[in-house]
């Protein structure tokens, strides 16, 4: 009995929390179209663009979640897969193959050893290579979409080799 | 006045310890090693000057500001680099000071007036005398051209305090692009994306800033918007990285990171962002261009060796040279604004150190080490660097003046600061009037 009040307050803050990060990740003000200024161009101050409406996204599919995916992880300096790469990867294509209408975004990440324009370009590699591996495998390639935070957006914080090894990854997140 | 016009000693006592530091300076080998650490005393090459309070004229309004304006001018001669303050009232007055720098000040209503003056000592013959004036808000910028014609009186070329640093502040998850002066005061936020901006890099002629963001929620692309702050405009949202984005020095083009090919490349766009052309051809990673001064190279980096190493081509791609065979891992180059020197990282553990050294590879020197210490970015008059480091804990922002002095910290609030950029000198806003002297700043520079 416990148990289960215990599994219904964690799951409700779950919810709770997905909710609060997917509405923080909506106030985007829209992207501008009219051509860049020049150096030595006048450019007249226009007013702050106003952010667009919030939209509200459609829930992840039925029956896939972010969870399911499995990261690959990848050594230090490196973009080609290793041996728990590819076995993650496995998992990941069986399951994008149970489930042919679901779209992911591969995230490619980095330790925070390096400079931020070198891991970005890095963290491009290393979601490419996943993205790659699974095309290999079967999954078209217009399923996947690629993007690379390199060591800006890390899901270990700390400063040691545990951390780093927990940010040097290809991250998988179901897309709507 | 101009440095030819100088007395004869004045020039000798500014150029002999020059010479004496440049020698003490140069290095026993080609190799920087970390056990050979320059160390002078930076008043060993500074010049000494006497500072007198500035006069108030007027009101106690006017005392108030004329105070504030002294610590300013202080801090910005201190800065400069090229001088050892001693100020009245606060230390003795050394024998041995070869001018006094000293004026008047009135605030009247929103308006001001600076009166800024150097004479020789110990005869105080005058030197330099100019009237600044402008809306009293400006007050911080109008002490801060005082500082810089100061520097170019004695030593030929203005000092930097008017410029200012464009960096990226750090807020949880959220990076934003933020501006300052070149001392850390009037920080200002100029993007509120809620997402991660970085990389600023200044248009040549300080109008425009070149950023990288993540707003658009797919990936990076190149932005640029106004220094004096508005509107974003896009340069380039192609497939994949739109990172690391450069004016060329003539303001034309834009040197930046794509990878819409299918691997990451170095390409030289036009200054809106069209027509890009490829200049790197290597599966590696090429990234992270800086241009020379003259724009006739480029240095960038690439692991096509293995780690990451900083190289040199010429900007239509030819003859693409490794800097340096001596460290094992280097990136994020910034060729300085004389075009002598290229600063970069090299990792040091578990992060970096920077290093300078000639456009050939010469002469490497270790400049600043201790903690992480990344992203070096010349001032415009190529005597200091400014850089990320975490050396007192969270990332901030720390200026050396390679003369082998501690960098000192500059005061982003509290704030996490990553990825500073140095403005050109930006022109100071008001009117000015040479009294003594003439200057190439005039009022119109």
């Amino acid at each position: 009995m416990k148990v289960r009040h215990i599994r219904l307050v964690v799951t409700g803050m779950l919810l709770v929390a997905v909710v609060l990060v997917s509405g923080c990740a909506k106030k985007k003000p829209p992207e501008p179209t009219q051509a860049p200024p020049v150096p030595g161009e006048t450019t007249t101050p226009a007013p702050a663009p106003t952010p667009a409406p919030p939209v509200e996204t459609p829930p992840a599919p039925p029956g896939v979640t972010d969870a399911e995916f499995s990261p690959a992880f990848f050594d230090v300096d490196q973009s080609s897969l290793n041996e728990q790469g590819r076995s993650a990867l496995d998992k990941n294509a069986k399951i994008l193959r149970d489930h042919p209408d679901a779209k992911v975004e591969i995230e490619g990440h980095c330790d925070e050893r390096g400079t931020v324009e070198y891991n970005q370009a890095l963290g491009q590699r290393r979601a490419e290579a996943a993205r790659d591996y699974l095309v290999a495998q079967g999954v078209t390639a217009d399923r996947m979409t690629v993007i690379s935070y390199g060591k800006d957006r890390p899901f270990s914080e700390g400063h040691d080799e545990g951390a780093w090894a927990q940010n040097r990854r290809a991250h998988f997140r179901v897309r709507s | 006045m101009s440095a030819r016009r100088l007395p004869r000693y004045l020039v000798a006592a500014l150029v002999l310890p020059g010479l004496i530091g440049l020698v003490l300076m140069a290095p026993r080998s080609g190799r920087a090693q970390s056990d050979v650490r320059i160390d002078i005393k930076g008043s060993g090459t500074r010049m000494k000057i006497w500072m007198e309070p500035l006069k108030p004229e007027g009101d106690r309004h006017s005392s108030n500001f004329a105070l504030q304006a002294d610590e300013v001018l202080a801090s910005d001669l201190t800065a400069s680099a090229v001088f050892r303050v001693a100020r009245q009232g606060i230390d003795s007055p050394p024998s041995d000071a070869q001018v006094v720098v000293h004026g008047s000040f009135k605030v009247d209503g929103q308006r001001l007036r600076l009166v800024g003056e150097i004479h020789d000592l110990p005869g105080r013959r005058p030197v330099f005398a100019k009237e600044y004036s402008s809306a009293l808000s400006d007050w911080r910028a109008l002490t801060h051209a005082f500082a810089d014609d100061v520097v170019l009186a004695l030593t030929g070329e203005a000092g930097v305090a008017s410029s200012r640093i464009a960096f990226i502040a750090q807020n949880g998850r959220e990076k934003e692009l933020w501006l300052m002066d070149a001392d850390g005061a009037r920080a200002t936020q100029m993007t509120r994306d809620r997402s991660i901006a970085q990389s600023p890099s200044w248009a040549p002629d300080g109008s425009l800033i070149l950023f990288t963001s993540y707003r658009s929620g797919t990936g990076t692309r190149i932005y640029v918007m106004p220094g004096a702050g508005g509107r974003v405009y896009q340069v380039s949202a192609r497939a994949g990285l739109n990172t690391s984005a450069m004016y060329s020095p003539d303001g034309r083009e834009i040197a930046a990171t794509l990878s819409y090919e299918g691997n990451s490349e170095v390409y030289v766009m036009d200054a809106r962002g069209g027509s890009p052309r490829r200049l790197t051809n290597h599966r590696s990673i090429d990234t992270s261009p800086s241009w020379s001064p003259t724009g006739r190279e480029i240095a960038f980096t690439s692991d096509r060796s293995g780690a990451p190493q900083v190289y040199v081509m010429n900007k239509d791609g030819s003859d693409v040279r490794r800097l340096t065979y001596d460290l094992g891992y280097t990136d994020s180059p910034a060729w300085s604004p004389k075009g002598d020197r290229i600063a970069f990282v090299s990792r040091a553990g578990a992060g970096f150190e920077i290093q300078t050294c000639r456009p050939d590879g010469s002469d490497l020197r270790l400049v600043v080490s201790g903690g992480s210490n990344e992203n070096p970015r010349w001032s415009p008059d190529g005597r200091h660097l400014v850089f990320a480091s975490n050396r007192g804990g969270a990332f901030g922002l720390y200026v050396t003046d390679l003369d082998g002095s501690s960098p000192r910290k500059l005061d982003t609030g509290g704030r996490i600061a990553l990825s500073p950029a140095w403005s050109p000198r930006l022109t100071p806003p008001g009117r000015m009037t040479a009294r003594v002297g003439q200057s190439v700043q005039g009022g119109t520079r």
